[in-house]
């Protein structure tokens, strides 16, 4: 049993949690209600950023808090967006039945190809991900029961007029873009999350004093394997049709290091911050092609060499509040004191 | 029979190529243990260049490299000394994502100045040329770049094993504090390895460019071919790389016999085995 020393702070006072839960039910409840006050095009943004939101938190846990940076988290993209397109036009099921399914099978093809992929550590696992994915995007490419180059239409939302698909594909990306966060804090609270981040300081250190360090990077790639399928066939209902070419497209991974990198790695905040800075930049200077992509890239390349810790880690250290409550402090030290020491105060 | 014989000799041919490939790559992993994400994007920004030198002068593609190559290592000497500096030994993450961005950034410059449509290097008459051997047809331009890709890789082995260069870079990839300490300025030295590996580029480049046509997008696959080929022969061993190169070559050549689009697949699939089989690599890293 671990205690995070959050708990023990003195802004757990009853008052408080109340206001909090509070605000964040009432937050929860404008949210879902964003349907009945808004258009579609709004809903379709809000996906859009909802499910790339839950690829980048993925992307940032694995590169963050495993050390696991992969290059190829696309290929859970492709994956949990064509399980679900298959399964479903094969099944003729309802797709959000079957939205657990393609989470399933992320997972379970994230656990296969673990075995090879755990051969190559660092900057190789990194690369080696990517020829994960090139070997899945020209596997599905010459696939004719998956419809090659052109892809395939999800059929049974022709049963759905159109209000409720948008709003149904909406309710879907909120409950990944929430869950995903929801379920990162869990983790980073619980065992999984203390070792994750007793390797991350020192992995020699970890495997001296029993953290099983190998056994808590696969469940850790699997859970993110699982969270960027989800996002990624939620993604796709928003569209309708999923071909191999944009569900196994580079440009999902680089969506999320460009929102990890700016909103901060190794941060449960970063990706949250980033999303948004990401789809305002787009919002604003995706007319411009080509020098769009310069301009990203170069803010990436800035950020790398200025600010490695990103937005997050601008912030003046006194402001640097702690929301999420997953950072653990030593108990002789105040509050106040920043560190990312694992807790001593656990009972073993 | 005579096809596959054909297909096998066309592999080792192209592997020979991606053994180049691997060869920058390579010595970049080993002496500033860093991996180029962007190493594909600059063979193909290599091979742009020698396209504009060659319609601006009118000279032919190895006539040209005369002024790339002095150009691509002004380039990475450049792009150390101010960007890549900065990063290189911080951790791993630092500069795979610098490079990242790099990549992102070189194929979309790229593609505003070249548009997206493909381009290919004319070789001339030299293309047509070819002879028959055993039954088996082979090009004049293909052998003379397969030559030209050992001919690489040998001087690469001899400048490491027998230069001061090759002792100060052994020496950084050994141990980067210790060669401080014995006076390797490793900074300044990162500049000329850095313009030592994007030359091998721009060579490599123009041998690319001649067989095949290229466009802005086309760098992310010969990274990784390039990177295949090196963790398939092992790390720091430029025989191996070699070796690993012309798996991968056939590998694809064989693939694509058995169904057109299928070829860097079967490539890939021959990495992923070889990883399983042998995962330190098919050799070794030599003790020298």
């Amino acid at each position: 049993m671990t205690i995070a020393l959050s708990s023990r702070m003195p802004s757990g006072s009853i008052s408080r949690r109340i206001a909090v839960w509070s605000g964040l039910i009432l937050f929860a409840v404008i949210l879902a209600a964003v349907p009945w006050f808004s258009t579609f095009a709004v809903q379709r943004l809000l996906v859009e950023a909802l499910t790339l939101f839950a690829i980048a938190l993925a992307w940032n846990l694995l590169a963050g808090y495993g050390g696991l940076v992969a290059v190829g988290l696309h290929v859970f993209v492709g994956v949990g967006a064509y399980a679900l397109f298959a399964t479903s036009n094969q099944l003729h099921l309802n797709p959000w039945m079957l939205l657990p399914a393609a989470a399933v099978f992320a997972a379970t093809f994230a656990l296969i190809s673990a075995w090879p992929m755990f051969r190559l550590s660092g900057a190789h696992f990194a690369v080696g991900t990517w020829v994960l994915a090139e070997m899945m995007r020209i596997l599905t490419l010459n696939s004719p029961s998956l419809g090659a180059g052109g892809g395939m239409p999800l059929e049974a939302m022709g049963d759905f007029d159109r209000w409720t698909r948008n709003a149904g594909v909406y309710w879907a990306a909120l409950m990944v873009g929430a869950g995903s966060l929801i379920v990162a804090r869990a983790v980073l609270r619980g065992p999984l999350g203390l070792a994750l981040m007793s390797v991350r300081d020192s992995e020699p250190a970890a495997l001296a004093s029993g953290v099983p360090v190998s056994r808590s990077k696969i469940a850790l790639w699997v859970l993110c394997a699982a969270m960027t399928g989800l996002a990624g066939a939620v993604a796709y209902m928003n569209t309708l049709q999923v071909t191999p070419d944009a569900s196994f497209s580079l440009n999902w991974t680089a969506a999320a290091i460009f929102i990890a990198v700016l909103g901060g790695i190794g941060t449960l905040e970063g990706p949250i911050v980033g999303t948004i800075v990401y789809f305002a930049l787009r919002e604003f200077f995706a007319d411009y092609g080509a020098w769009y992509f310069i301009g990203m890239g170069l803010l990436a390349i800035a950020t790398m060499v200025a600010a490695p810790g990103g937005a997050w880690s601008l912030l003046p250290q006194r402001w640097r509040f702690d929301p999420f409550r997953v950072r653990r402090l030593m108990p002789e030290l105040g509050p106040d004191r920043h560190a990312s020491t694992p807790a001593l105060n656990h009972d073993l | 029979m005579q096809i596959m014989a054909e297909t096998f000799l066309n592999g080792l041919m192209l592997g020979a190529l991606y053994a180049v490939f691997g060869l920058g790559l390579s010595l970049s992993l080993g002496v500033m243990r860093m991996i180029n994400i962007a190493h594909g994007d600059l063979i193909v920004v290599g091979a742009y260049l020698t396209s504009v030198v060659m319609s601006a002068i009118g000279i032919g593609p190895f006539a040209a490299l005369v002024l790339v190559v002095p150009m691509m290592f002004g380039l990475g000497w450049v792009m150390q000394i101010l960007l890549l500096n900065r990063v290189v030994g911080r951790d791993a993450l630092a500069p795979l994502l610098l490079t990242f961005g790099l990549s992102i950034v070189l194929q979309n410059i790229l593609q505003e100045l070249f548009t997206a449509d493909t381009r290919s290097l004319q070789a001339g008459d030299l293309a047509s040329l070819g002879f028959e051997f055993g039954g088996v047809s082979i090009g004049v331009l293909p052998l003379l770049s397969t030559a030209a890709s050992f001919a690489l890789l040998g001087v690469t082995h001899w400048l490491i094993g027998h230069t001061h260069f090759g002792r100060q870079a052994r020496a950084v990839s050994d141990d980067p504090d210790t060669a401080r300490l014995v006076g390797v300025n490793d900074r300044r030295f990162f500049a000329v390895v850095t313009g030592f590996i994007f030359s091998l580029i721009g060579m490599a480049a123009v041998l690319y460019a001649l067989r095949t046509p290229f466009s802005p997008t086309a760098g992310p696959e010969r990274l990784l071919y390039s990177f295949e080929a090196v963790v398939l022969g092992g790390l720091g061993n430029i025989w191996g790389t070699l070796f690993g190169g012309l798996v991968i070559g056939v590998a694809q050549l064989f693939g694509a016999k058995i169904s057109s689009g299928l070829g860097p697949f079967f490539g890939h699939l021959v990495f992923l085995i070889a990883l399983l089989a042998f995962p330190q690599g098919l050799f070794r890293r030599s003790a020298s």
